[in-house]
């Protein structure tokens, strides 16, 4: 299976949820999947400012001409796409947010209807699952669930299925199994 | 009460939050007494002044449109600024204004959990969030729609200026439906996607000369070793 997993750790010196991360691909590796990790900070993507060019001026592409390319090119290819991120302020983090904001050229602007809601159809025919690798950092359930219930959502858009959240405090062999299982 | 607008969305000034919140404030301004500052969340660099305006102001109304289900990431970035002020006594309160061109207001229902949430973990009171789906551009919309909004906008204002809150009532009159109903989702599926692309897309991609390229797949091809 293909893995992309984004790293939305936007801290260098919080080197534990990095080494999770690290771990994490090792065993995915082992287990025979290819994985391709995107060290978001370390990348060169521009916020979204919603101007449409993507969808008006220069299709399937945001107009800055940034690394976000590299971001929508792995994460299409993808049969699981993994947003690993702290919780920060309750939700994933911005440089997250930020990144998946930039997802948009992978859809078209048009209506289509699915699950009984307008949303938008996909620019190609390949989908994947989506996954959450979470480091807590203060996080209640509460907050994990409005998270999970917002990704949930985020399928929905993206013709996607949710596969599961899962927590850096729990062994990682434990979660390569639930987040990769068929 | 010293009122902090902050408009989140990332066009500034010329995004429908920015409309939205004047008109609000036009209604604020029917109640005498109040005072009132303003900041553009798209200036990511002036997010450190805006903590500061935020510690000062009595009441914060913060609107922003809804993207990829969830906040814009100018907003998320500024979000993470205010977290030294969690659980300060002294907090503003706070309430939201958020829309999404989606028209059904099932879709903002998980953003407005989190915003709920937000303000409990900072310790604001919570003013409530007016959320409503079909935002597009307000001053684009048929008169009769603009002229909706524009009235449950002032009446979020005055009673904002009244109260200090939003009045339940404006909220649940200014959200459009939950989900729609089925003959209007087929409609908004079929002809109503038909007249999009005709009347806007089409138009704005043959006005760049990018019309012929409209469901070009640029990333086709694999990344390198996949």
């Amino acid at each position: 299976m293909k893995i992309c997993v984004l790293n939305g750790n936007s801290d260098p010196t919080s080197t534990d949820f990095d080494a999770y991360v690290s771990r994490f691909c090792e065993v995915a590796t082992e287990r025979g999947h290819d994985v391709k990790v995107l060290q978001l900070r370390d990348m060169d993507i521009k916020y979204c400012i919603g101007c449409f060019g993507c969808w008006v001026k220069t299709p399937g592409e945001c107009i800055a001409r940034d690394e976000s390319a590299e971001v929508c090119r792995t994460a299409l290819h993808a049969d699981l796409l993994i947003c690993a991120s702290p919780v920060k302020m309750g939700q994933v983090s911005a440089l997250t947010k930020k990144t998946l904001d930039k997802l948009i050229p992978l859809v078209l602007p048009y209506f289509t209807i699915r699950q009984g809601e307008i949303h938008h159809p996909q620019r190609y025919e390949q989908t994947r699952d989506l996954a959450l690798l979470l480091q807590k950092d203060g996080a209640d359930e509460e907050d994990l669930a409005i998270i999970e219930r917002s990704f949930r959502r985020m399928c929905i858009n993206f013709d996607s299925s949710f596969r599961c959240l899962k927590l850096t405090d729990e062994p990682v062999e434990e979660v390569v199994d639930a987040l990769v299982a068929a | 009460m010293h009122l902090l607008l902050l408009n989140g969305s990332p066009k500034g000034e010329s995004g429908n939050s920015n409309y939205l919140l004047q008109l609000l404030l036009e209604g604020v301004d029917e109640i005498p007494g109040h005072t009132h500052e303003y900041a553009n969340l798209a200036r990511v660099k002036q997010h450190s002044h805006y903590v500061g305006l935020f510690q000062q102001a009595d009441v914060i109304v913060m609107a922003f449109p809804l993207y990829t289900d969830m906040m814009p990431g100018i907003v998320k970035t500024f979000i993470e600024e205010l977290e030294p002020l969690c659980g300060r006594e002294d907090n503003p309160a706070l309430g939201f204004i958020i829309q999404s061109g989606f028209p059904e207001s099932v879709q903002l229902r998980a953003l407005e959990a989190y915003l709920e949430k937000l303000a409990r973990r900072l310790g604001c009171r919570y003013v409530g969030t007016a959320l409503r789906g079909g935002g597009g551009n307000v001053r684009s919309m048929p008169a009769f729609m603009a002229k909706k909004v524009t009235e449950n906008m002032h009446a979020l204002g005055r009673s904002l200026g009244k109260t200090g809150e939003f009045d339940p009532e404006v909220i649940r009159r200014f959200a459009l439906s939950e989900k729609m109903p089925l003959p209007q989702l087929w409609f908004m599926g079929t002809f109503g996607d038909r007249m999009a692309r005709a009347f806007f897309w089409h138009r704005e991609m043959k006005k760049n000369g990018a019309y012929e390229r409209r469901e070009a797949q640029p990333y086709a091809l694999p990344p390198e070793g996949w």
